[in-house]
């Protein structure tokens, strides 16, 4: 506890957040004297935080790391918690961000490029203080870095679509910021504190009804982030107006932050350890909407965007039923639709850009102009459906256990209901991979594959997928000890306060 | 509760009636509102009802400002400082919403010509 | 139709505040962490202002989170008004010899209004926000009064970083040299409610003022051109 520097046995994690945030202030001024450095910056610094990520793993698997910002007690001062779930959740940013930022260097020519990248990191950055903050007021402060970066990430093209969805988007945020920061203020008022084990530890011991109020306020605050139905309409449009290198991190880092937000929220500062019925309801919805949506569109980037509804109803649902196996199993189910959707929004990024249109007629024949590409494409989808052997398999299939472990007819229904769903996306990731490979375009068949910068990150990614899908091993340990974290109250209040 | 009560609510809670007064006149013309200048309107009452309800969250009874100007203030009678900090970092976030929330709208009437949020309908379903 | 939806949602939200709002009975509420700051933030910070000291001690990091926040408005503003866009220049008709004069005269001492603001942020009522709204301000008055005045778009950007990286740089000296914590006041903390007292707090305000009057000062400078 005492031996605080730059370095514990990792990276101190308070520097994934400000070696980010340092660049992102630098950058100005680096861009002055070269504008081509600026976008190799998050390259770099993404790189960085990935291996001081990785680098702390052995030591939160024994017990979380709690970092005291400016040397003061919790609760009188911002602690972080990298507890298995803050350091499994900035590995996965890193890792996405490194990635898309590999992407970007090539994907983003046009508009306003050194913004870009700043924002970029900025909204990464906001993710990362979510993940690691142990105090509500602070979490509401990064969640807002957030939310900014990417309403202006989603208008960055300017162009009509663009416009209008950020509007959109803000208009709705705001709305959800604002209950959220109304419900931090109620907590305040009747507990006079804002660390998160400290608001634990008395709200265990507070009237059940009061509590309540605020509770719902923050969870519909987040709800519009975490694109809950129905506070999710602000979805389908930014994130398919968006470009997509900024979509990839749209559906596979920023919902799923705000659903962590969510759930952290709901287990840690409410102490909900029993199953949620109403949630448990809301994500079966959530994911037959979503399926159904995605389902009858013939735009990609709308069709995507709508499974991501779908897979956040999955999750909702994995988490809400609440035994250990089910929390492993949605926490896992989100590092597979990150690594799955970020594939797919990469892939079609420039499947879009050579055929010159969203539109998924428009692809026919496409396997044999950018076979690479389309393969990545191919895998991504499979793994989103949830076949082996890649990593949708073991989530899908974790959840699925779980929730028939149960043993109640209800929630045989609902797992029912849940394999729909997974039907619906199989049905509709099909047709499109058909058109791809099965075919004949018309027009040019000449090859022309994307170009190596995006190529190298989506086969890593698709490297990754395999290799989870395959030894699922690998992540189940700190999966296990990340679902202990989120359902066990009282240790994480024992190891904040002491 | 009957009106006795919200008589003695209404005069025991004057602040949190204005705080909340705003917040609702906020969110009804966000919820209600067609025109994005009107809504981003609402926004900003809105932001400014959560920032007095914070503020008078940590007021106590003839309490003083947090500051020991001189060495003679006692610290017994001063106001909580923690929701003023809270506030301040609202006002800030709030200032930085509108003021992206106008260069959109700037943006928007320059590609529909209207800022009527029911003429602006190039996304459906 | 729509607004009886909204009103029924407003009142169910209403209704559910006047059953919390009965336990948080006004003018006294439950300040356990804010009797210690009251009690104990003159010993520990150094500061007069207790907000002050609760600003960029005790919860600094939310203040690091604020400037990013405006950080983030100012450049996605520009991100956002900067596409496509059409650089016109307009006939300005000038303003009156009066009014141009009088906003030259009144610009410097609205700046260093705005610059004891902020220095004084951890004895007085303000800090490196208000200061640095106030230096905005004056910027504001320029352009209305002396029309066709830019401040340089290449120095604000500037001072803009230069400010943030201030910041980050004494709190990884906090953490690298001093305290061993991220944004720990490591200086000594001088004399209670004298200026150089309260250790990296007058520092910190000072880089706060310059990053916030730029940036509020950019803002302004990006509506104006794209309205005109």
């Amino acid at each position: 506890m005492n031996d605080f520097g730059l370095f514990l046995n990792g990276i101190n994690p308070v520097l994934f957040i400000v070696v980010p945030l340092g660049f992102a202030f630098g950058i100005p001024l680096l861009g002055m004297i070269s504008k081509k450095i600026v976008k190799w910056v998050p390259v770099f610094v993404y790189s960085f935080v990935l291996v001081g990520a990785l680098s702390n793993i052995p030591d939160v698997l024994d017990k979380p790391i709690i970092i005291q910002i400016g040397g003061f007690v919790p609760p009188f001062g911002i602690n972080l918690v990298a507890g298995p779930v803050g350091i499994l959740f900035s590995a996965l940013i890193a890792f996405a961000g490194l990635m898309v930022s590999i992407y970007a260097v090539v994907y983003i020519k046009e508009g306003p490029e050194v913004r870009y990248h700043i924002l970029y990191l900025l909204l990464l950055t906001g993710a990362m203080g979510v993940v690691l903050t142990g105090d509500i007021f602070n979490l509401f402060v990064f969640f807002e870095i957030l939310c900014i970066s990417s309403y202006t990430l989603v208008g960055y093209f300017g162009n009509k679509s663009g416009i209008e969805s950020a509007v959109k988007y803000l208009i709705q945020g705001a709305i959800g910021s604002s209950l959220l920061l109304i419900g931090i203020g109620l907590l305040y008022g009747l507990f006079g504190t804002l660390n998160m084990a400290d608001l634990a530890r008395q709200i265990s011991s507070a009237d059940p009804v009061t509590v309540f109020i605020p509770m719902a306020l923050m969870i519909t605050g987040l709800g519009v982030e975490a694109a809950l139905f129905p506070l999710n309409a602000w979805l389908p449009d930014a994130h398919s107006s968006a470009p997509s290198s900024i979509s990839a991190i749209l559906s596979g880092i920023a919902i799923e932050v705000g659903l962590y937000a969510v759930i952290r929220i709901l287990f840690t500062i409410f102490g909900i350890s029993d199953f949620i019925m109403f949630f448990v309801f809301l994500g079966v919805l959530t994911l037959l909407i979503g399926e159904m949506c995605a389902f009858s569109q013939n735009n990609i980037k709308r069709m995507l965007a709508y499974s991501s509804i779908g897979q956040i109803g999955l999750m909702v649902f994995a988490f809400a039923i609440a035994t250990s196996h089910a929390v492993a199993g949605g926490l896992f189910q989100m590092i597979s639709h990150t690594l799955g959707k970020g594939l797919l929004f990469m892939a079609a990024g420039y499947m879009i850009i050579r055929s010159g249109s969203m539109k998924t007629a428009s692809f026919e024949g496409m396997g044999k102009r950018m076979p690479l590409t389309c393969v990545a494409f191919t895998i991504g989808a499979f793994s989103i459906v949830g076949l082996p052997p890649f990593i949708g398999f073991p989530s899908k299939f974790l959840i699925i256990q779980s929730a028939l472990a149960k043993g109640t007819v209800l929630f045989t229904i609902l797992t029912g209901l849940v394999l729909m769903g997974t039907v619906i996306e199989g049905a509709y990731f099909f047709r499109i991979v058909q058109v791809i490979y099965f075919k004949k375009g018309n027009g040019d068949s000449e090859r022309n594959e994307a170009p190596i910068a995006a190529l190298i990150p989506m086969f890593l990614f698709t490297a990754v997928i395999i290799i989870i899908g395959i030894y699922p091993k690998f992540v189940l340990g700190i999966l296990d000890s990340a679902a202990s974290e989120l359902l066990n109250q009282i240790d994480y209040i024992r190891s904040v306060l002491g | 509760m009957d009106i006795q009560g919200v008589i003695h609510f209404m005069q025991n809670y004057t602040y949190y009636i204005g705080a909340f007064g705003l917040i609702f006149i906020g969110l009804f013309i966000m919820l209600v509102k067609r025109n994005l200048i009107k809504v981003i309107l609402g926004l900003s009452i809105l932001e400014t009802g959560v920032n007095l309800f914070l503020v008078s969250v940590g007021y106590i009874s003839k309490g003083t400002a947090p500051i020991f100007s001189n060495a003679s203030i006692e610290g017994k009678s001063m106001v909580d400082p923690v929701p003023q900090a809270l506030v301040l970092t609202a006002i800030v976030i709030g200032v930085a919403v509108l003021a992206l929330a106008l260069s959109l709208a700037v943006r928007l009437y320059q590609h529909y010509g209207t800022l009527d949020l029911r003429q602006i309908r190039e996304q459906r379903w | 139709m729509r607004s009886i939806i909204s009103i029924f949602l407003l009142v169910v939200i209403a209704w559910g505040m006047i059953t919390v709002l009965q336990e948080i009975p006004f003018g006294s509420s439950e300040t356990r962490v804010g009797q210690r700051y009251i009690d104990q933030g003159r010993e520990e910070t150094g500061a007069a202002n207790i907000v002050t000291s609760v600003v960029l001690n005790y919860r600094g990091f939310d203040t690091l989170g604020e400037i990013t926040v405006l950080f983030v408005a100012a450049i996605g503003l520009g991100a956002v008004l900067s596409t496509n866009r059409k650089k016109k220049k307009r006939e300005i008709e000038s303003a009156s010899l009066v009014l141009y004069t009088g906003c030259r005269f009144l610009f410097p001492l609205i700046l260093l209004f705005g610059a004891y603001i902020f220095i004084h942020g951890h004895l007085t009522p303000g800090g490196g926000f208000q200061g640095g709204a106030i230096v905005a301000s004056a910027f504001v008055l320029v352009y209305l009064g002396c029309r066709g005045r830019r401040i340089s778009e290449t120095g604000s950007k500037a001072v803009e970083s230069l400010g943030g990286l201030i910041f980050i740089g004494i709190g990884l000296a906090g953490l690298a040299v001093g305290g061993r914590y991220f944004l720990s006041n490591f200086l000594p903390k001088g004399e209670l409610n004298t200026l150089f007292s309260a250790g990296v707090i007058p520092i910190l305000y000072i880089a706060i003022g310059f990053k916030v009057g730029s940036e509020l000062a950019g803002v302004i400078d990006h509506l104006i051109e794209d309205s005109e």
